[in-house]
C-alpha cells in the first residue's frame, strides 16, 4: 500500500519536538476558541492565517488541522454546560446534553461527547484515507470544462442548500465572485482596482476572511451584546460508567456513518446528519422516554455525527480544491497564501505536505481526548472573560493579522470595510458562506471557463465536456430543486424534532 | 450613518435556532407608497416568500426595468447596507437592494472601460465574466427587492452573545470604528505597540468597560506580547514606529 | 431602616449573610440582601443562581427574619450599585464579606470591599469567611 507508506512518512514528520508542540498549541487554541462564545473554528483559523507566515507552510497546516478539530471540541463543551449551540452543527447536542447537564449528568454529557468526537473524528480520518486517493485519480481525469462545471455545482450548492433564502445566498455569492474579480486578470488587465496601486495583486483572501469573520462578527456582536450572565452549569471531571459506555458505543458509529459522507458532499454540512443521527437514535434506542429529558445516545449520534461531518469535508478540499464549509475556505485560502494550488494536483506536487496534514489529525484528535477529559473543568472557567476583553482581543488581532499580510495600513481600511460589509450581512440576513466561496474559487472557475472556452474557439459548446459534466450539471439542477424535498422531507423532520 | 433605528430586528425572541419561516405580518404597509408590487399580506402560504427564488425570478426575468427604482432614496457615498437603515424595519432592506444594484452597476462601467484583448489564446477575454457578473446582480437585486415586497426578510444572524431583543447599539458601533481608524492613521507613525494599545484600550471602553487602568496595562502587555512574538519571534511585519530602536 | 447585605454565593457570602442576620436579630430591622454582576461575562461567579436565592430566601424566612432579596445585572460593579443603594435608600448598615488582595491583584482587578468601606455613607461591617 502506497497511501499507508505516505501515512507513515507523514506520521513521521508530524512526531518531532517541534511539530507536537505546534500540534499542542493549535489543538489548545482551537479548544480555548472553541468554547468561548462568538468565536468559531473559521473565524481562529483566520485570524491566525497571518501569525504563521514565520512558519513552514507544514507546520501552519499541523497547527490549523489542531484548530479545525480543537474547534469543535469546544463548541460541544459550550452546548452542553450553556445550552447555546454556537454553529447550527450543536443544536442537537445541546437538546439532549444541556437536559442530561441539568439532570447532574454534565461530566457523562461530557465525555460521550469527547470520546465520541474522538472516535468519530478517527475513523472519519482513516475514511478519508482511503476515500482521497481514487477521488484524486479520477478528478485528474477530468478536463476543464468538468472543473468548471464543478464549481458551478459549488457555488449553487453552498448559495442554494445552505441558509434559508435563496435570493440572499446568490447576492451573497455575486459579492464574493465581484471581490474575486478586483486586481489584474490573467490577460493583463485592470478590473475594479480603480486606478488603486494597492488594489492591482486583489484583494487578499486573508483580508477578506478576516473582515468578514471576525472584523463584522465582533461589530455585529458589539450591537447587540447581550449584558446577561448566563447559568453555568457545575462540571466536575468527565467520566462514563459502564452503562454509558454500553449505551454511546453504537450510536457514535452511527453517528459517524452519516457524517462523513455528508461532510464530503458539495453541500452537505453538519447539520443534516446530526439531525439524522438523532432520529435514528431515538427510534433505536430502549431508553425512548429519556429523550428531551436528557438521554446519552442523543449526545453521542449527533456529536460524532458532528465530527465526522467535519473530517468529509476534507475529501473535496484536499482532493479537488472545493471548500465545502466556512473553515475549509479559509484553510484553502491558506494554500494560496502559501503560493501552493489547491486541486487535484495537490496530492501529487504537495504529497509529503497532505499526508502530513492527514497524519496531524490523528495526532491532534488524541491530543484531544487526552487535553479535553481532564481539563473540561478549567476549559469552562475560560467562559468568565468579559465580553468587552473578548470583542476588542478579536480586533486587535484582526488589525495584526491583515496589517501584517503586506505591510501597508490601506490594508487596514479594506478590513473595516470589508467587515462593514460583514455586518450588513449580518443585519440583512445574508449568508456568509457564499462570499467566502465566491472569493476564493472565483477566480479559478473563470480561469477553468476560459480555458474551456479556449478549446472551443470560444464557442459556447466548449463548456460542456464529458459525461461528468453531464453529470454535474444534472446535479445542479437537482441541488435547484431541492427546496421542494427540504420542505416536504427534512424540514417536518426538523420541526418535529424541535418540538419534541 | 446618520439615521437612527427603531427596533429594525424582527423575531429577536426566537431561539438562536436555525429555523426559517418568515412572518408576513409587516408586508404591505412599508412599500405600498412606493408604487411596488400588490403587498402579499394576504397570501396563504407564508414559505412561498421564503423560496421566492425561483418563482420570483422568472417575473423578474421578463419586466427588468424597475432595477433601480427604490435606490433614489439611498445613495451612500461607501454603499454600506448596514450604514443606511431607514426608519421602518422591513424597508431598510430595499437598501440592500439598491447596494446590490450599484455593484451590478459599476462592475459593468468598470468592465465596458476594459480595452478589447481577444487573441486566439483567450477567445473571451477580460470582460465578459465581470458583465454576466453585473447583469446576475442587477437581476438578484431585482428578485431581492420583489422578495422584500412580498414581506420576504432575512433573519439576522443568532449567536450566544447576540441578544436580537435590543436595538443595533450605534454608539458602540461608531466607538468601535473610531478605535479602527485611530489604530490604521496612527499604526505607521507610532508603531503597533502604541496604536495596538490604543486599539485594544479605545475597543474595551467601546463595549462598555470601565477599568481604564487595568484595561491600560493589559492592553499595553497585549501589544508588546504579540510585538515580541509576532515581529521579531516570528519575523511577521509589524512596526515599531517611534520606538524604534527602544522595544 | 435597613440592613443592606452583599451576597455572592460563597463561603464569603454565606458569613456575610449570618453576620448580617445577627445584626437584624439584635436591632430588629428588616434585611436587603443584594447580589449583582457586571453582566459582561458569560459566565460570573458571583453571580447568583435561581438556586441560590431560593435557598437564602427559604433560609431567612425559617429564621423569621423579615426580608427583600434585590438582583441587579446592569453592567455595573458592586462597589457603585451598592453605594448608589445607601445613597437612595434608608439604610443603616452595609454588611460584606472581605478577603486577603495582593497589592499588585488590587491595581488589576481593583477592590469592591474597599470602594464600599470608603464611600458608604453608613457604617460597614466586614466579615471574613472561616
Amino acid at each position: 500500500m502506497d497511501n499507508l507508506g505516505n501515512l507513515l512518512d507523514g506520521f513521521a514528520n508530524v512526531v518531532t519536538p517541534m511539530n507536537l508542540l505546534i500540534a499542542l498549541l493549535g489543538v489548545t487554541i482551537g479548544t480555548a476558541v472553541g468554547v468561548l462564545p462568538g468565536i468559531g473554528p473559521a473565524m481562529t483559523v483566520a485570524l491566525l492565517l497571518p501569525v504563521t507566515y514565520g512558519m513552514e507552510p507544514t507546520q501552519a497546516f499541523i497547527m490549523f488541522a489542531g484548530i479545525f478539530y480543537g474547534g469543535m471540541y469546544g463548541g460541544s463543551t459550550t452546548s452542553i454546560l450553556l445550552n447555546t449551540p454556537g454553529e447550527s452543527s450543536s443544536v442537537v447536542t445541546a437538546i439532549e446534553g444541556n437536559k442530561m447537564a441539568k439532570a447532574g449528568r454534565a461530566a457523562q454529557a461530557l465525555a460521550t461527547a469527547a470520546i465520541g468526537s474522538f472516535v468519530a473524528g478517527t475513523i472519519a480520518t482513516l475514511a478519508l484515507v482511503l476515500v482521497m486517493p481514487p477521488v484524486v485519480a479520477f478528478a485528474i481525469s477530468l478536463g476543464a470544462p468538468d472543473y468548471f462545471a464543478l464549481m458551478l455545482l459549488s457555488f449553487v450548492a453552498v448559495t442554494a442548500v445552505l441558509g434559508a433564502s435563496r435570493v440572499r445566498g446568490f447576492a451573497s455569492l455575486l459579492i464574493g465572485l465581484v471581490i474575486g474579480l478586483v486586481g489584474i486578470d490573467q490577460s493583463g488587465q485592470q478590473r475594479l482596482t480603480f486606478g488603486l496601486p494597492q488594489l492591482a495583486d486583489g484583494i487578499d483572501v486573508v483580508v477578506v476572511a478576516v473582515g468578514i469573520f471576525a472584523v463584522g462578527e465582533a461589530l455585529w456582536i458589539a450591537a447587540h451584546l447581550r449584558r446577561k450572565s448566563g447559568e453555568v452549569i457545575p462540571v466536575g471531571q468527565p467520566w462514563m460508567g459502564r452503562e454509558d459506555w454500553k449505551r454511546s458505543w453504537k450510536p457514535w458509529l452511527r453517528g459517524t456513518a452519516y457524517g462523513f459522507p455528508f461532510g464530503a458532499l458539495p453541500a452537505g454540512g453538519a447539520e443534516i446528519p446530526t439531525f439524522l443521527s438523532y432520529a435514528t437514535e431515538k427510534k433505536l434506542s430502549k431508553h425512548k422516554e429519556e429523550f428531551g429529558r436528557g438521554a446519552i445516545e442523543g449526545v453521542a449520534g449527533p456529536e460524532a455525527a458532528n465530527n465526522a461531518s467535519a473530517a468529509g469535508t476534507l475529501v473535496p478540499m484536499l482532493a479537488i480544491g472545493l471548500p465545502t464549509n466556512a473553515t475549509a475556505a479559509v484553510m484553502l485560502a491558506a494554500f494560496q497564501q502559501y503560493g501552493i494550488q489547491p486541486g487535484p494536483l495537490l496530492l501529487t506536487r504537495e504529497s509529503g505536505l497532505v499526508w502530513t496534514l492527514i497524519a496531524s489529525l490523528f495526532i491532534g484528535n488524541l491530543l484531544l481526548l487526552v487535553l479535553n477529559l481532564p481539563l473540561a473543568p478549567a476549559w469552562a472557567r475560560l467562559l468568565r472573560i468579559p465580553r468587552p476583553y473578548l470583542y476588542a482581543g478579536i480586533l486587535f488581532f484582526a488589525t495584526m493579522g491583515a496589517y501584517a499580510v503586506n505591510a501597508q495600513p490601506f490594508d487596514l481600511f479594506l478590513l473595516l470595510t470589508l467587515g462593514l460589509l460583514g455586518f450588513g450581512m449580518r443585519r440583512f440576513g445574508l449568508p456568509i458562506l457564499p462570499l467566502i466561496v465566491g472569493v476564493i474559487l472565483g477566480p479559478r472557475a473563470e480561469l477553468q471557463g476560459r480555458r474551456a472556452l479556449q478549446l472551443s474557439g470560444g464557442e459556447l459548446h466548449g463548456l460542456i465536456g464529458g459525461w461528468v459534466s453531464w453529470l454535474i450539471y444534472a446535479a445542479i439542477v437537482v441541488v435547484l430543486l431541492w427546496p421542494l424535498v427540504g420542505r416536504f422531507v427534512v424540514r417536518p423532520l426538523r420541526g418535529r424534532l424541535v418540538t419534541r | 450613518m446618520t439615521g437612527r433605528t427603531t427596533r429594525p430586528e424582527r423575531g429577536g425572541d426566537r431561539p438562536p435556532r436555525p429555523a426559517v419561516p418568515t412572518l408576513p405580518e409587516q408586508a404591505g404597509t412599508p412599500d405600498r407608497e412606493k408604487g411596488g408590487p400588490p403587498p402579499a399580506a394576504s397570501d396563504p402560504t407564508p414559505p412561498a416568500a421564503d423560496l421566492a427564488g425561483r418563482p420570483a425570478r422568472s417575473a423578474a426575468s421578463t419586466g427588468p426595468a424597475p432595477v433601480s427604482a427604490p435606490d433614489a432614496e439611498v445613495a451612500p457615498p461607501d454603499a454600506e447596507p448596514a450604514a443606511t437603515p431607514a426608519r421602518g424595519g422591513d424597508r431598510a432592506q430595499y437598501g440592500v437592494c439598491a447596494f446590490l444594484a450599484l455593484v451590478g452597476g459599476l462592475v459593468i462601467v468598470d468592465a465596458t472601460r476594459i480595452g478589447h484583448a481577444i487573441n486566439s489564446a483567450d477567445p473571451i477575454g477580460p470582460k465578459p465574466v465581470p458583465i454576466l457578473l453585473g447583469v446576475l446582480l442587477l437581476i438578484v437585486a431585482a428578485v431581492y427587492a420583489v422578495d422584500v415586497a412580498r414581506g420576504g426578510a432575512g433573519e439576522p444572524e443568532a449567536g450566544e452573545d447576540v441578544d436580537l431583543t435590543t436595538p443595533i447599539d450605534w454608539r458602540t458601533v461608531l466607538l468601535l470604528i473610531g478605535a479602527f481608524l485611530v489604530n490604521a492613521v496612527l499604526i505607521e507613525r507610532l508603531g503597533w505597540v502604541i496604536s495596538g494599545t490604543l486599539l485594544f484600550w479605545g475597543s474595551a471602553y467601546a463595549l462598555g468597560n470601565r477599568h481604564y487602568v487595568r484595561n491600560l496595562l493589559i492592553a499595553v502587555a497585549l501589544s508588546l506580547i504579540t510585538f515580541y512574538t509576532f515581529a521579531i519571534g516570528l519575523g511577521v511585519n509589524l512596526p515599531a514606529g517611534v520606538l524604534q530602536g527602544i522595544l | 431602616m435597613t440592613i443592606l447585605v452583599g451576597y455572592v454565593p460563597s463561603a464569603l457570602g454565606e458569613a456575610a449573610l449570618r453576620a448580617a442576620v445577627e445584626q437584624a436579630r439584635f436591632r430588629d430591622e428588616a434585611l436587603l440582601v443584594v447580589n449583582t454582576s457586571r453582566g459582561d461575562a458569560y459566565v460570573d461567579p458571583r453571580f447568583a443562581q435561581e438556586g441560590d436565592l431560593e435557598r437564602v430566601v427559604s433560609e431567612l424566612t425559617a429564621e423569621g427574619v423579615p426580608h427583600t432579596v434585590r438582583q441587579l445585572v446592569r453592567g455595573r460593579d458592586a462597589a457603585e450599585e451598592i453605594v448608589e443603594i445607601v445613597e437612595a435608600e434608608e439604610i443603616s448598615l452595609v454588611v460584606i464579606g472581605i478577603r486577603h488582595r495582593t497589592p499588585v491583584g488590587k491595581l488589576i482587578m481593583g477592590s469592591a470591599a474597599q470602594e464600599i468601606l470608603l464611600r458608604v455613607p453608613c457604617p460597614v461591617l466586614a466579615v471574613k469567611a472561616d
